[in-house]
Order: C-alpha cells, then sequence, then structure tokens
C-alpha cells in the first residue's frame, strides 16, 4: 500500500470516512487516517473541518502519531482559535514528559500556534524548557522565545524570558548558543535601540569559542552576530580575524561569506603596513576563487559579492583575473557579471590579455553578451590610459566586422572614448561615418550625431550628415531629438555660414513641431541665445566638457561601504542597501564599517583588556583577572649577577652544570617584592646581560600562583627554564602554557609538563624545549616574548626579554668570497657601529669563544697593528648578520660594525657579543 | 529568517509547502513563483528574484523546484546550500528524489522540515543526526534488487558488472529499516573530476582546470570505519615533492570534516567513519599543469569562399588518451555563422553522426579510442554572411560567428589529474557475516572544453 492513494480526488463523503477513521482505536488506523489528512491539507484541500477528531488523537504515547497531530495543529489552530484552546492541556502535559523529544515538539508546536489565548499557557512551559536539562529542549525553546516575541512582544519582555535568553549565550551547548544568538539578533533587530546583544570583548570571546564547536549553520548566525560588534581597537579587531580565519576553508559557502563578511569588516581597522594586513588580503583570494566553482547560482551570488569586495580592495583579486575568464557554457547572468569583475581587475600589467579575451566573446553568438564585451572594451579604454589605443583599434576592427549591433554598440563606447580623450582620435571619425546607414536604435544615433557636432569643423560633409537626420526628426526618439538639436547648433556656432538654414529649420521643429516639452524648452533657450549673444551662446554650447573616468559605473563609496557590512546577503546581491527592498522596521539599521584607528596610540588601561587572548596584550600590560590585579601585581628583579652562567658558551661547555649553578643562584637571590606599580615594562631598560637573570614574581589577585620565569638560553636547541611557585593556599594544576606570537617564532616545542599537582609553597623547575617554527609576529622590543601560563585557578601573563644569540644558528659560517661580495652589497646606512668596553682578551680567545656561541670568524687581517676579525652569524629565520671587530692589541675596547640586511637586528646582536665577551 | 519553503512539480504544482512565520501569503505565493519564473527574461538571473518585499530563491533538483522564501535581508548563499543539502537530504531519506517520491512520503517530508528548520533557523542537515528525531518510516514504491540487469550500466556500453554498480542502488533511501539487511552493506565511491580548458585560435593552451571530488555513499552501518587509500605519490600545492616521478599534484585539497588525516601524510590514506547517506569527501583543485596530456586536440581547418557563399569547415580530433582507454559520448559544438542553409558532411567512420541544429553544428561520436584520430568534413551554405574586411574572395580566415568550438565527454575509468583509489578498506564490528560490496569508480568528464577557431 503507499501513500499515493491519498491524493484521489474528493469524493462525497471523504471527509466523513477519514472521520470515522480517526475515531478508530487502532493505532495504525489513526495513523493512516492522518497521513491522509495531513496530505489532503498539502494539496490544498480544506480538512479543518476535522479539528475536533485529529485533536482527540493527540492523547497518544505514539510519537510518530503525535508528531503528525501536532503538524496538522500548526496549519489550523489559527482558523479555528476555540478549538485550539483545547489542546492546550495536552501541550502543556507534554511540556513535562520524560521524553526530551516529546517536551521539545510540544514547546515548538506551541510557538507555532500563532493564536493569543494559546500563548498564555505557554509562558510557564516556556520558563521551564528554557531551562531544561536536554540541550534539545533547551536550543527550540530558545527560538520559542522568538517566536513569542513575534506575536506578543510586551509579554517576553514582562516574562523576562530576554534575559534568559541573554543566560543561554553562555551555555554548554554549542548548539543551544547558536540558536540564542539567531532569536536575540532577530529581536533586537525590531528594538535597534535595545542594548539586548550586549557585545563586548567578554561575550565576543564565549561566540568565538562557540564557532570552533556548533553546526555549520550556527555558525552562520555566530558570524553574522560578530560582524556587528566594533571592536575597540586594531589589536583586538586583529585577534578576533585570527579566529575567524580558520572558517574561510569551510565547505559551505555561506559559512565561508559570513566569515568573509566579518574580515572585510575587521580589516578596515587594521593599518595597511602591518605584516598582518597582508597575509590576510592573501588568505582571502583562494576561498572567493574556490566559491567559483560552484553550481551557476552560487557563483552568480558569488559573483555579485566579489563585485563588491573588487571594488572596495581590488588588491586581494588582482592576480586572479584568469578564474574570471567567461567559460563557454556559463549561463549568461554569470557571463555578464564574470565581464564586469574582468574590467574592474583590469590594469595596465594584464590588459592586453584582457582585451584579447574581450575580442574574442565580441565574435560570439549571443547578442545581449557580445554588446556588453564590446562595451567592456570601450571601458578598458577609459580606465586604463595606456590601453586605449589598443582598444580603438580593437572597435575599429570589430566595427569592420559590419554586424549590426557590434557596430552601434561601438559607436557608442567610441563616443565615450572621445570624452575621456578629446582630440586624440579623430581619425577613426571617418570610418564611422561610413556606418551612419546601419544605425537603427537611438542610443547608437545620439551618440554618433554627439560626434558629428562635436567634431563638426573637422567632417567636411557634417551638415549633409546631420541634415539627413533631420528628415525623419519627428519619428526619432527624444533623445535622438535632443541630441541632434544640440548637434546642430554646435555645428552653427562653429560654421556659421553654411548652416543657418539648418539650425532654423531644427529650431523651428524642436519648439513649434514638437509636443516635448524638454525638446522645446531647450530649443527656445538656443534660439534666445543665438539672437540676443551669439558670443555667449558660443561660450555656452562650445564649453569645455568635464572629462568622464572610469568612477562612473562605480558603486557610491557609502553605498559600497554600507553593502561590505551586507556581504553574503541579499543586498549584496541586489547591491541595493536593505532599507530598499525589506519591509518595515526590520533589517533598516545603517551599518558602517568600522573606522580606522591607529596602531599602538590606544591607551589600553588592564580592565578592559580583553581575558584569554594574550595576543591582543600590549607588551606590558598585564590584563586583569580582577579588580584587585592591578595592584597585586609583583614585578621581581633578580640582581644582574655577576657570574651567573653563559648561556651561549654552553654548548660546548656543558650546559646543564652552568645553568643548574645559575639557577641556584637565582634561586638562592632573595625575592623582594617591589612595591605595586606595576605595569611598567621592568625589563625593558635592562641590560641584555641580565636577560637570564630577569626574573618574575607573578601574583595574580588571589595570590594564587607565584613563577620564576628564567630566560630561555641555549643548549644546542633552544629552551626555557621555568620555575614556577605556588603562592596560593590552593593545589594546582592542569598547567599549560602559550607564547604570544613574536619575531622570531618561537613556540613551545612540548606541552608544559607540570607532573604532580602543585601544592601550596611548593616550587617546581622545569626546563621547556622550544622550537622556532610558531607564527611570528614583529614585537617591540625585537626580543620580547610574552607568555601565558594557565592553571586550573587562572590564566597568568607575563613577558620577557630573551638574548638574541640563542638563535644563532651553527651553519652560520659564510664563504669568504660570499662574505666580501655581501658585505659590499649591503648599503653602507644598513652599517651599525658598537664599542664594546672593557673586555681583556685577545683576538684568538674572542675568535674562540664567539665561535662556541656560533660567531664565526671567516677571516682575520692585521692592518697597522689593529686585529681585524670578520665574522658572520646567521639567525633561525635565515638572517645573516656581518660582522668586523677591531681589536687593537693592549686596549680593552673593541669596535664592532655590524651590517645586516635587517638593521633592527643589530643593536641586538651587539647586546649579544658584550653578553658572551663579558662573561 | 526562511518564511516559506516549498518543493514544486516541473509543472508548477505545489507538492511540498510549509510556512514558518505565521506568514500571510498562503500558498499563493508558491503560483506567484511559479509564474515569476516563467516570465523571467532570458538575461535576468532567475537566482534571486523578489515580489514586493518577499525574496525567492530556488534550485532545481531532478525536474523538481525547491524554493525558499524570506523577507529579511539574510544570507542566499545559505539559502541556496540549505536547499541543495535537502535535496540531499531528502534523496537519503526518501529514495531518490521525485515527483512521486515526495507525495508517498509527505508526513516524512514534513517532519523532517520540522527538525530541520525552526521557525525559519536552520537546526541541522545531518542525517545523521537527524536519525534521532524522525519517526515516520520511507515508503518506497518498489523493492529494489541487487540484481536488477535492466538497471545496470552507468557509463554507456559498459556494463561489467564488476565494475560498475546498478544506477539504481542510488535510488534507494539510506535509511530505511525495512529492506533486507543483506542489502545494505554497500559502498559506492566514486572519484570525478570536471574539466575545464580554454585553447586558443593558434592551438595554445590558454587554461586548464581541474575540479575534483572524491564522493562515497556509504549504506553501511553508521560508525563502521574505512580506509580510503589514494595513489602515493600524490602531492599538495606547488613545492611538495613525493615519489620518485612527477608526482600526482594538486594546487588545494579540502576534506569532510570526518576525515581523519593521521595517516595521510605518510601514506596517503584518508580514514572516515561515514555516516549512512553521500558525502563529499574530498575535494581538489589542479590548474594549469596537468600531468598527462589533454584528452582532445582539435585541429580545424576553414574555407571560405565569400562571393558564393560555400563555407567548408574540415576538423580533425585526436584523443590523446592512453591507448587502452576510451571516451565515449563525444560531443562536439561549433557555433555557425547565422543564417546556414545546408550541410553536407563526409565523416571518417559510420558510427559518427553531425546534424544541424540551433544555429550550430553537432557532431556526435558515441566512443573514441585513445590515440585514434577522427574528421570530418563539414560544408555549407551561407548566403549574405559579413566577414573580415580587406582580403580576398576566398579565405581561410573565419567568418564570424562561427565557433567557439566545445567539446563534451566521458572518460570513464580515467582521472585527468592520475589521482586513483589505491584501495578501499573496511573495517567491521558488527556485521561480520555480511561481506559488503565495494564500488570504486573513477570518472572524468568535460566542464567546459573550448576550443577557439
Amino acid at each position: 500500500m503507499t501513500d499515493s492513494k491519498y491524493f484521489t480526488t474528493t469524493k462525497k463523503g471523504e471527509i466523513f470516512e477519514l472521520k470515522a477513521e480517526l475515531n478508530s482505536d487502532k493505532k495504525e488506523k489513526k495513523k493512516e487516517a492522518v497521513k491522509k489528512v495531513i496530505a489532503s491539507m498539502t494539496v490544498g484541500k480544506d480538512v479543518s473541518a476535522l479539528f475536533p477528531d485529529v485533536v482527540n488523537c493527540m492523547q497518544t504515547d505514539n510519537l510518530e502519531l503525535k508528531k503528525l497531530v501536532y503538524l496538522y495543529l500548526m496549519n489550523y489552530a489559527k482558523s479555528q482559535p476555540d478549538m485550539a484552546i483545547m489542546a492546550v492541556n495536552t501541550f502543556v502535559k507534554d511540556c513535562e514528559d520524560p521524553n526530551p523529544l516529546i517536551r521539545a515538539l510540544a514547546v515548538r508546536t506551541m510557538g507555532c500556534i500563532r493564536v493569543d489565548k494559546i500563548t498564555e499557557y505557554l509562558c510557564e512551559p516556556l520558563r521551564k524548557c528554557l531551562k531544561d536539562e536536554d540541550p534539545y529542549v533547551r536550543k527550540t525553546a530558545a527560538v520559542c522565545v522568538a517566536k513569542l516575541h513575534d506575536i506578543n512582544a510586551q509579554l517576553v519582555e514582562d516574562q523576562g524570558f530576554l534575559d534568559t535568553l541573554k543566560d543561554l549565550i553562555s551555555d554548554s551547548n554549542p548548539m543551544v548558543v547558536a540558536n540564542a544568538v539567531a532569536a536575540l539578533s532577530e529581536i533586537a533587530e525590531s528594538h535597534p535601540s535595545s542594548n539586548l546583544l550586549d557585545l563586548n570583548p567578554q561575550s565576543i570571546n564565549k561566540l568565538l569559542t562557540a564557532l570552533n564547536e556548533c553546526t555549520e549553520w550556527g555558525q552562520i548566525f555566530i558570524l553574522d552576530c560578530l560582524a556587528n560588534y566594533t571592536p575597540k581597537d586594531d589589536r583586538e579587531a586583529q585577534s578576533i580575524c585570527e579566529r575567524v580565519t580558520p572558517r574561510l576553508s569551510h565547505a559551505n559557502s555561506a559559512v565561508v561569506l559570513s566569515a568573509v563578511k566579518v574580515l572585510m569588516k575587521f580589516m578596515e581597522m587594521l593599518s595597511k603596513d602591518l605584516d598582518y594586513y597582508g597575509t590576510l588580503l592573501k588568505k582571502l583570494a583562494p576561498p572567493l576563487v574556490t566559491l567559483l566553482s560552484a553550481e551557476p547560482e552560487l557563483q552568480y551570488v558569488a559573483l555579485r559579492n566579489i563585485n563588491l569586495i573588487v571594488q572596495k580592495r581590488p588588491e586581494i583579486l588582482k592576480h586572479e583575473m584568469k578564474v574570471f575568464f567567461v567559460k563557454y557554457n556559463d549561463p549568461i547572468y554569470v557571463k555578464l557579471e564574470k565581464l564586469d569583475i574582468m574590467i574592474r581587475l583590469a590594469s595596465q600589467a594584464n590588459i592586453a590579455q584582457v582585451l584579447a579575451e574581450l575580442k574574442e566573446y565580441a565574435t560570439e553568438v549571443d547578442v545581449d553578451f557580445v554588446r556588453k564585451a564590446v562595451r567592456a572594451i570601450g571601458r578598458c579604454a577609459i580606465k586604463v590610459e595606456q590601453s586605449a589605443e589598443r582598444c580603438v583599434s580593437t572597435l575599429l576592427d570589430l566595427i569592420q566586422t559590419k554586424v549590426n549591433y557590434v557596430v552601434q554598440e561601438a559607436i557608442v563606447v567610441i563616443k565615450d572614448i572621445f570624452r575621456k580623450y578629446p582630440n586624440k582620435y579623430e581619425s577613426v571619425i571617418a570610418t564611422l561615418c561610413e556606418n551612419l546607414d546601419s544605425l537603427d536604435e537611438p542610443e547608437a544615433r545620439a551618440a554618433m550625431i554627439w560626434i558629428v557636432g562635436e567634431y563638426a569643423e573637422r567632417i567636411d560633409n557634417a551638415d549633409e550628415l546631420l541634415e539627413s537626420f533631420l528628415e525623419g526628426f519627428h519619428d526619432e526618439s527624444t533623445q535622438v531629438q535632443l541630441q541632434l538639436l544640440t548637434a546642430i547648433v554646435k555645428l552653427f556656432l562653429k560654421k556659421p555660414t553654411e548652416t543657418q538654414e539648418l539650425v532654423q529649420q531644427v529650431l523651428s521643429l524642436a519648439t513649434q513641431d514638437s509636443d516635448n516639452p524638454d525638446l522645446r524648452d531647450r530649443g527656445y533657450i538656443y534660439w534666445r541665445l543665438l539672437s540676443t549673444d551669439p558670443v555667449a551662446a558660443k561660450e555656452v554650447v562650445l564649453a569645455e566638457k568635464p572629462l568622464i573616468s572610469e568612477e562612473t559605473d562605480l558603486i557610491e563609496p557609502t553605498l559600497l561601504d554600507e553593502l561590505i557590512c551586507y556581504i553574503g546577503t541579499l543586498a549584496s546581491v541586489y547591491h541595493k542597501p536593505p532599507s530598499a527592498f525589506v519591509e518595515g522596521g526590520r533589517g533598516v539599521v545603517h551599518k558602517s564599517l568600522p573606522p580606522r584607528t591607529a596602531s599602538n596610540e590606544s591607551t589600553e588601561s588592564p580592565e578592559t583588556a580583553p581575558a584569554g587572548a594574550p595576543s591582543g596584550e600590549q607588551p606590558d600590560v598585564i590584563p586583569s583577572q580582577g579588580d584587585l590585579l592591578g595592584d597585586l601585581l609583583n614585578l621581581d628583579l633578580g640582581p644582574p649577577v655577576s657570574g651567573p652562567p653563559l648561556a651561549t658558551s654552553s654548548v660546548q661547555m656543558g650546559a646543564v652544570d652552568l645553568l643548574g649553578g645559575g639557577l641556584d643562584s637565582l634561586i638562592g637571590a632573595p625575592n623582594f617584592v617591589t612595591p605595586p606599580a606595576a605595569t611598567a615594562p621592568a625589563n625593558l631598560g635592562a641590560p641584555m646581560g641580565s636577560g637570564l637573570s630577569d626574573l618574575f614574581d607573578l601574583t595574580s589577585g588571589v595570590g594564587a600562583l607565584s613563577g620564576s620565569y628564567v630566560a630561555p638560553k641555549a643548549v644546542g636547541s633552544i629552551s626555557m627554564d621555568l620555575q614556577l611557585t605556588n603562592k596560593a593556599l590552593q593545589v594546582m594544576t592542569d598547567f599549560a602554557i602559550q607564547f604570544n606570537r613574536n619575531s622570531f617564532g618561537l613556540a613551545p616545542a612540548a606541552p608544559l609538563q607540570v607532573h604532580a599537582p602543585l601544592s601550596p609553597n611548593q616550587t617546581v623547575e622545569l626546563s621547556l624545549p622550544l622550537s622556532t617554527v610558531g607564527s611570528v609576529m614583529k614585537m617591540e622590543p625585537l626580543n620580547n616574548l610574552q607568555v601565558a601560563v594557565k592553571n586550573n585557578i587562572d590564566v597568568f601573563y607575563f613577558s620577557t626579554l630573551y638574548p638574541l644569540h640563542i638563535l644563532f644558528v651553527e651553519d652560520g659560517k659564510m664563504d669568504r668570497q660570499v662574505f666580501l661580495a655581501t658585505w659590499k652589497d649591503i648599503p653602507n646606512e644598513n652599517e651599525a657601529q658598537f664599542q664594546i668596553r672593557d673586555c681583556p682578551l685577545n683576538a684568538e680567545a674572542v675568535s674562540s669563544r664567539l665561535q662556541s656561541s656560533n660567531i664565526f670568524t671567516v677571516a682575520k687581517r692585521t692592518v697597522e697593528g689593529q686585529d681585524m676579525l670578520y665574522q658572520s652569524l646567521k639567525l633561525t629565520n635565515g638572517i645573516w648578520v656581518l660582522a668586523e671587530l677591531r681589536i687593537q692589541p693592549g686596549n680593552p675596547s673593541f669596535t664592532l660594525s655590524l651590517k645586516c640586511r635587517a638593521p633592527e637586528v643589530a643593536q641586538h646582536v651587539y647586546q649579544a657579543y658584550e653578553t658572551i665577551l663579558k662573561n | 529568517m526562511i518564511s516559506q519553503f516549498f518543493i514544486l512539480s516541473s509543472k508548477g504544482d505545489p507538492l511540498i509547502y510549509k510556512d514558518f512565520r505565521g506568514d500571510s501569503g498562503g500558498r499563493d505565493v508558491a503560483e506567484l513563483f511559479y509564474r515569476k519564473l516563467m516570465g523571467l527574461p532570458g538575461e535576468e538571473s532567475p537566482v534571486v528574484m523578489h515580489h514586493d518585499d518577499r525574496h525567492f530563491i530556488h534550485i532545481r533538483h531532478s525536474g523538481l523546484y525547491l524554493v525558499a522564501t524570506t523577507s529579511e535581508n539574510i544570507s542566499p548563499f545559505s539559502l541556496l546550500e540549505l536547499l541543495s543539502r535537502l535535496a540531499t537530504l531528502l534523496g537519503d531519506y526518501c529514495g531518490s528524489l521525485g515527483e512521486g517520491t515526495i507525495s508517498r512520503n509527505v508526513a516524512l517530508v514534513y517532519e523532517l522540515l520540522d527538525e530541520v528548520l525552526d521557525y525559519g533557523y536552520v537546526q541541522t542537515t545531518s542525517t545523521e543526526m537527524l536519525r534521532n528525531f524522525i519517526q515516520t518510516e520511507a515508503v518506497v514504491s518498489k523493492p529494489f534488487s541487487l540484481f536488477d540487469l535492466s538497471s545496470v550500466g552507468l557509463f554507456g556500453a559498459e556494463t561489467q558488472q564488476s565494475k560498475v554498480a546498478p544506477s539504481s542502488a542510488a535510488s534507494r533511501p539510506v535509511l530505511s529499516s525495512r529492506s533486507d539487511p543483506s542489502q545494505k552493506n554497500e559502498v559506492f565511491l566514486d572519484v570525478v573530476e570536471r574539466l575545464s580548458v580554454l585553447i586558443a585560435s593558434n592551438g595554445s593552451l590558454l587554461k586548464v582546470d581541474v575540479q575534483g571530488e572524491i564522493r562515497l555513499k556509504s549504506f553501511l552501518p553508521s560508525g563502521s570505519e574505512m580506509r580510503i587509500g589514494l595513489t602515493e605519490e600524490f602531492c599538495v600545492g606547488k613545492s611538495e615533492l613525493r615519489g620518485y616521478g612527477p608526482g600526482i599534484r594538486v594546487d588545494e585539497v579540502s576534506f569532510h570534516s570526518s576525515v581523519q588525516l593521521d595517516e595521510f601524510e605518510s601514506h596517503r590514506i584518508l580514514r572516515l567513519q561515514p555516516p549512512q547517506g553521500e558525502l563529499t569527501v574530498m575535494r581538489y583543485q589542479l590548474s594549469d599543469d596537468l600531468p598527462s596530456p589533454l584528452p582532445f586536440r582539435l585541429f580545424p581547418s576553414v574555407q571560405w569562399d565569400r562571393g558564393s557563399g560555400r563555407l567548408q569547415v574540415y576538423l580533425k580530433l585526436r584523443c590523446d588518451l592512453p591507448p587502452k582507454s576510451q571516451a565515449l559520448n563525444i560531443r562536439l559544438h561549433l557555433p555557425l555563422p547565422r543564417g546556414v542553409v545546408s550541410l553536407s558532411q563526409e565523416l571518417s567512420s559510420p558510427e559518427q553522426k553531425a546534424e544541424l541544429c540551433d544555429g550550430a553544428l553537432r557532431w556526435d561520436l558515441p566512443r573514441v579510442q585513445g590515440g585514434s584520430q577522427l574528421s570530418g568534413l563539414f560544408q555549407m551554405e551561407v548566403p549574405g554572411l559579413p566577414g573580415p574586411p580587406g582580403q580576398g574572395q576566398s579565405t581561410s580566415a573565419p567568418p564570424l560567428g562561427l565557433g567557439p568550438a566545445s567539446l563534451s565527454f566521458e572518460l570513464p575509468r580515467h582521472t585527468c589529474s592520475g589521482l586513483q583509489v589505491r584501495f578501499l578498506r573496511l573495517a567491521f564490528r558488527h556485521c561480520s557475516n555480511a561481506n559488503p560490496h565495494k564500488w570504486v569508480r573513477h570518472l572524468s568528464h568535460s566542464d567546459a572544453y573550448v576550443i577557439r577557431i
């Protein structure tokens, strides 16, 4: 038996039969009956008469039957409000059912029954369901609040559902979060002034976390919500961008476009010279290109969006011209969009390629497309000045084909080219005139007439040409008539002697025989001008015209900015602001791009720094974990240790021992606590040599953890020694460490291993291996490293400076010839000179000591009693530094000259030299 | 958010109509949509249409229109994605999508819609997740038989049972518990590539582009693990090098979120536990740098006598596939100048066919063996044709409106990128008695293979 028999035509008494079946006591029969009812409902038959009978079936423990009945109820309750009340009791009961599916089903259906009387009964069950233990019920309830709000907004506010909904944003289940966000966003849109979706760094952070966990559809809600947020500065914008970027590789194109929207918007706040800005630009191109491999429908929507993006930031796709080449089997609407984008991307670099393509297109069969292609050639000429000549000759070739519509289209664009480059290409006019007869479209005729009038003095038979148009003056369209009038007046002003008759004729045609007020007015104006003051007439009619530019076809910038905020939405497809096509008050809040903020100028206070986002921190700001933190921050500086280990020489000299000693001396040093004035970067001014001994004692607001951190040192591979002391009263577990991005990409190579829980006042020493494959961001100062240590209690932040010589690599010895060539090659302004004082070593000792720290002596020379050491070293990121060390025997001061393509490292290399040589 | 969703038959009859937001329009909206769609001028995009402040977004799938309406400024991408997911979902639950299956399963479709969309918010589109909620059983028209030989044959003549999956297998609902359990153990794995090529009139290659995907349709119980081994020389990106040869190189790869890649780096093995139903395991993309020669080269020569209006086109088509491979269903489409009146032809073999249709020449070749060469000589009368100026009466310059030629074809058991599935292994935990059927296919077909003349 199949359900298709439900569709058999209504016979007399079918309703009656169904009624009987609905009241049957066999479950199967009932179910089949309800199915039949629903099938009838779908094809548009009125089965509302069965309402009571169907409602009677509601009391069942069969979920399938219950669902069917609910489906029916949703459809007919509105037309039978009184009857619907009958169902209320079952609804309320079902909301308490032990089965979460039934609870959710009941609350979902009740929300869909848009009957006022029912909503009163809905409140209590809804309140319970919003706090239900089952996430499926909670997520359904969250949507139900939006439904209820649509029916009775006041009720929702009075009942406090909005606050409950806000709480759901921090729910543990990402699905619930997504629905709560969606519901709140929609409610907020109908109250633009209310601060429902109170977005702040904390809630944004929660959303970003949920973003990684929820379904693709939830991600769309969350991303759209993020796009409405305005970060307070460029750092926050960047950190959000970093977390959104992974969405670009999602398989769902809606997720991709929503992510693009967030990025495009927040990019506005990033400074263009930021490295990250460039990275982001590069990341945006591939997903956009990928969208173009989808079905034509999606391609079209993608192209409309790309059109906006290209206008806003052409640099994103400037190398991707080829993907916009039209495919033979693209639907016409895709072809036209692609053409438009090709022109927007056209530049001097790729114009030859573009023109070759356009010329091909102009010979295809599809008339609309060919026309657009011809026009595109003209737009290229206007856009890329260097190509104008090429474009004009291409257009002439096309005119020679004599294909009617191609010729007309070409003439229209040549007129535009004349307006852009006056008096440059008149030589083509002769060819144009040959085709006068084939012009039958008003636009082309008007264009031709304009050209004749404009260049009347160079066209010998201009009067004849114009006269020929005049014959059928009344049959022309207004556009042509106006143009003809103006052209003849121009002609008269240029050649008054021969054309008097002609001008009188056109003036009388325009003023006396025409019904068109525009034409008449223009005719009278010319007439009076000519009759009262021909000189003035000349000034008016033959005045210099402003040049046209390619901007004429661009979307107006303020509108463009608004549309960028709506990337991925209908607005971006229509290229109209939502207010133009969305009804009433919904969604018409004008959006604008955030203003660009100057980097580093923001005065961040620790209280507002986003917690848990260490990447956005100022180097010297320790983010607040509570109000007390700022005051309780203790910076503990170890004294400049006189005999601490030579981290650099440790490569060959048994690092462990030395370091052990170093650590001992550090631990032995008294931990004196400086007064709480604390955000000053205490180690900024400290000499590099004390890098190892810089020691922090961080205490959080609750006095939880004290850690002593020792700067990284080198043991062949790089590692960082840490000493963690628990100064809280609680046991600490679950340690984890993370570095902010830094100049050399230092990152933990292994997780932080604190094996046993750290009990109060216990100290543990660790060595953390590091790698240099992390992400790179230039820090100030260069060797600054920001670290976050997390445990079960809190997150602790500190920053430290590491000596640069840990980054010198072992293959840093340069060949002599290469050295010489490189030295010459690096410009002199990159040379930096330093004095190293009080170093009692001789040249050999210096050389060997430096070698053990991977500074290699390439050559040695003795000039006038001075020893010259030529040395090279290489950093982990491949930067070479070349050095010349001048040592005068008997003089403890050396002169160090450094040359490097990245001059900013010189200062730090010098400090490394000092450290290595002095110890 | 979505206001309404409906499914229309190809004739515009509503099969399913669901209103999510108490919209006033009612079912007239469906009719309105159909009228608008039919009356649309050719150049306008049918993707997004609007009437007052109601916006329609639709896709066409198996002859049905799946339409969503909205009155808000929401993402058309999400709607389009949703509609195509819904098409897949309905296919998974009801068997293949079609007018009959939909009207037989109205209740099931409504139930699905209720779970997928609540108040117009998309909740989930995962077949697997929805299983927990769906109660109604699908009604299937006729029982499926694996050995229904009449339906065998996917690639035209290629009807070897061992290599080709019965096509009707795909029209079975994935999630029907009523079907015989022994039939459930089937896996279909397709490597499908679409090839776009643009060749300039001087024969130089302007653009090559391969879009590939590995698709899986699984009837296995959810959670059974499978491993898919790809060619070991498979390299991603421009710089990676594997193996000794030139390698199988693609520019970009993306994977379905359920794919585990721990063995991918070392052995090029994808590990996954697919849910029942269809999913795209991997997508990849390759441009400009094909490892093998292009499957087809076309050498056209055009003679055109302006005086008499005679146009002679000689086309030589060379198939550069390896000799053992072949291409099927080749169709060459060559737009002709307007006003072509007659066609006479000389073709190199009898099974070919050429005819004029819609102002273009259509040359059909049922199959072409790799390494072979075929030719066709076509003569046409084109009275009063405009052409390039400044040249003599008889010229080899092509007249306006001729070309570009486009080819469509299928290459069974061939991938342009060279990517192959080495093996498909299943690890069974539950039904070890049933030996699953595994169908692995490779297929390339043309997307836009255009040769300018």
